[in-house]
């Protein structure tokens, strides 16, 4: 949209950039290299800048004795969990909020970005207690179910977002013809924003994966995820940095390249669709 | 059929009813009870508002609520003006700022807990290389470490906030940019506006329908931030970097006193109910459904 800068102009703006690119990304490949350095060279004055990098942390983690790697397993099934089962609940009510004329529209969609600011601390307790009294707690469901409270509301706003660009001819020609209005949603809408479901399911699992809040009061030893696994070996004595950076490289991944393969929809990913970017 | 949309609606809202009602009320009930988890697996004695009274009457909470509206407000204007700043540098039309704007924003992808741990191996007093940048550059530097000074401790917690979030401004702002009409800005050049007056009269206003929603966003999350928390500082030294969202989980999770945290609860309930009510009935009157 601008007219293309001059030469020095150019430089500096490509100075700029390097700087902030050292800024952003500079923290993230130093914690990465904490997780293949050896040992003796994580805390020193000056910094260590190059080693002979070793795997020995990175084994530790998913091979052998694999410490993370169930954790990684369970945030995996949580966060799956936690998609798969928002579908039949966020699907049909982005349709209708999307496809129909609603008294209350602007009151629903409301509500539920409200609930995306809760304060998540605050259900903490209750939900342990809740969990705890009916059986679940510890339990993979119990995560994904309170999960929903994000999820839900995340996956409505972005998925609206797609079908309100879904022509409505398309579905009117059905409609003459007669075809009840799942079969329409169902035959027709669906499969036309299937990239918008895509992508939609790909931001939620992120949203879920990274979650910490819930897993904290409600995973078991046995269902505990990555963020947990992490907060672990800072609970114990003696903590061992290149194991904590490992994990959270493991944890770091997925999101990265989630965001990195959906780059086209990050902006209105993270707007929750109100932003086509 | 004029019901057909309210039941396709229905069972979202019924789950989520269901699963923020439960809290809620619970915590509502628990709030007049004296009830420490430790020594009771059920509510003790009720006791009216005396949990409220303690709870305001106590210096951490004041602290806390001090400490998280300094947060809340710094922060969510610093990412928002560097993230604009950011914005306007990418909008440059140069090789490369694609790939450059795909890089940046790594670190919003990153859980907080993660975040949390690269900040603290970083901020190390012993040998992290920020401590290290800022002894080099001559800078006097808490002999506590960063986070062990009760002068730095919060502004680390911000600084650890402002490098996560910034890029996400950024990249959201410059989907603003982007999307204001090339014809408005060509009619403004030949006018003989200047990129001062370009900017303001223009391009702010096109990216702050944007910006409302991602200002309100990002200030309640600032608001409840406590993973942040937890892995760098324990909102120590003393309460120095304590926020509302760690006092929380101090009464609730580590001293299990449920009736203050119920009350705790409430009382943060009513802050953010209310903040977000008045910004969402200001801020989008105008927006279309």
């Amino acid at each position: 949209m601008e007219h293309h800068p001059r030469p020095l102009r150019r430089l500096v703006i490509y100075a700029l950039l390097a700087l902030l690119m050292l800024f952003f990304i500079g923290p993230i490949i130093w914690f990465i290299l904490l997780a293949i350095r050896p040992p003796g060279t994580a805390f020193t004055m000056p910094p260590v800048l190059f080693f002979e990098p070793t795997a020995d942390a990175i084994r530790h983690t998913l091979v052998d004795p694999g410490a993370n790697a169930r954790q990684a397993r369970n945030s995996l099934i949580v966060a799956l969990g936690a998609v798969l089962l928002n579908l039949p609940f966020s699907v049909p009510a982005a349709y209708a909020l999307s496809r129909y004329r609603m008294k209350s529209k602007k009151f629903i969609m409301l509500w539920y970005l409200g609930l995306l600011m809760a304060p998540p601390i605050a259900f903490l307790i209750p939900y342990f207690v809740l969990m705890t009294q009916i059986g679940l707690s510890g339990t993979y469901l119990s995560m994904i179910l309170v999960l929903q409270t994000l999820i839900i509301p995340f996956s409505v706003w972005l998925m609206k977002s797609f079908i309100d660009e879904v022509p409505r001819e398309l579905e009117e020609a059905a409609r003459v013809d007669g075809a009840a209005w799942y079969v329409i949603m169902l035959r027709i809408t669906l499969p036309l924003v299937r990239p918008g479901l895509i992508v939609t399911s790909m931001f939620a699992f992120v949203f879920a994966w990274n979650n910490a809040a819930f897993p904290l009061v409600l995973s078991s030893q046995q269902t505990a995820t990555l963020p947990i696994g992490t907060l672990n070996y800072f609970a114990s004595t003696g903590v061992t940095w290149s194991f904590i950076a490992s994990a959270a490289v493991v944890a770091m991944v997925p999101p990265m390249l989630i965001f990195l393969v959906f780059d086209r929809y990050v902006v209105r990913g993270l707007t929750f669709g109100a932003v086509k970017g | 059929m004029a019901y057909l949309p309210y039941l396709l609606v229905a069972p979202s809202i019924i789950l989520l009813l269901g699963l923020i009602a439960y809290p809620l009320v619970f915590a509502l009930k628990n709030s007049f009870y004296f009830w420490n988890l430790q020594t009771s697996a059920t509510p003790v004695g009720f006791v009216g508002f005396a949990n409220y009274q303690m709870v305001l009457a106590s210096p951490a909470f004041l602290n806390s609520l001090i400490n998280t509206l300094v947060l809340t407000f710094s922060g969510t204007a610093l990412e928002f003006a560097f993230g604009l700043a950011i914005a306007l540098l990418l909008s440059t039309r140069l090789r490369g700022m694609s790939v450059a704007r795909a890089l940046l924003i790594m670190p919003t992808t990153i859980a907080p807990i993660v975040v949390g741990f690269l900040f603290r191996y970083m901020y190390d007093p012993q040998g992290g290389i920020i401590t290290w940048l800022m002894a080099s550059i001559g800078l006097d530097l808490p002999a506590q470490g960063i986070l062990g000074s009760t002068n730095t401790a919060l502004l680390a917690i911000l600084i650890a906030d402002v490098w996560q979030w910034t890029p996400f401004f950024a990249i959201i702002l410059y989907a603003g940019l982007l999307s204001v009409p090339v014809s408005l800005l060509e009619a403004a050049r030949l006018d003989g506006a200047s990129a001062w007056v370009m900017f303001w009269r223009i391009k702010f206003p096109f990216v702050m329908r944007t910006a409302l929603i991602i200002l309100i966003l990002r200030f309640m999350q600032l608001f409840n931030t406590f993973d942040l928390v937890l892995v760098l500082t324990r909102g120590g030294p003393g309460t120095s970097s304590r926020t509302l969202g760690y006092t929380l989980y101090q009464q609730g999770l580590i001293d299990f006193n449920i009736g203050m945290a119920s009350a705790t609860t409430w009382l943060v309930v009513i802050i953010v109910n209310a903040i977000v009510g008045l910004y969402i009935f200001f801020a989008f009157r105008k927006w279309e459904w």
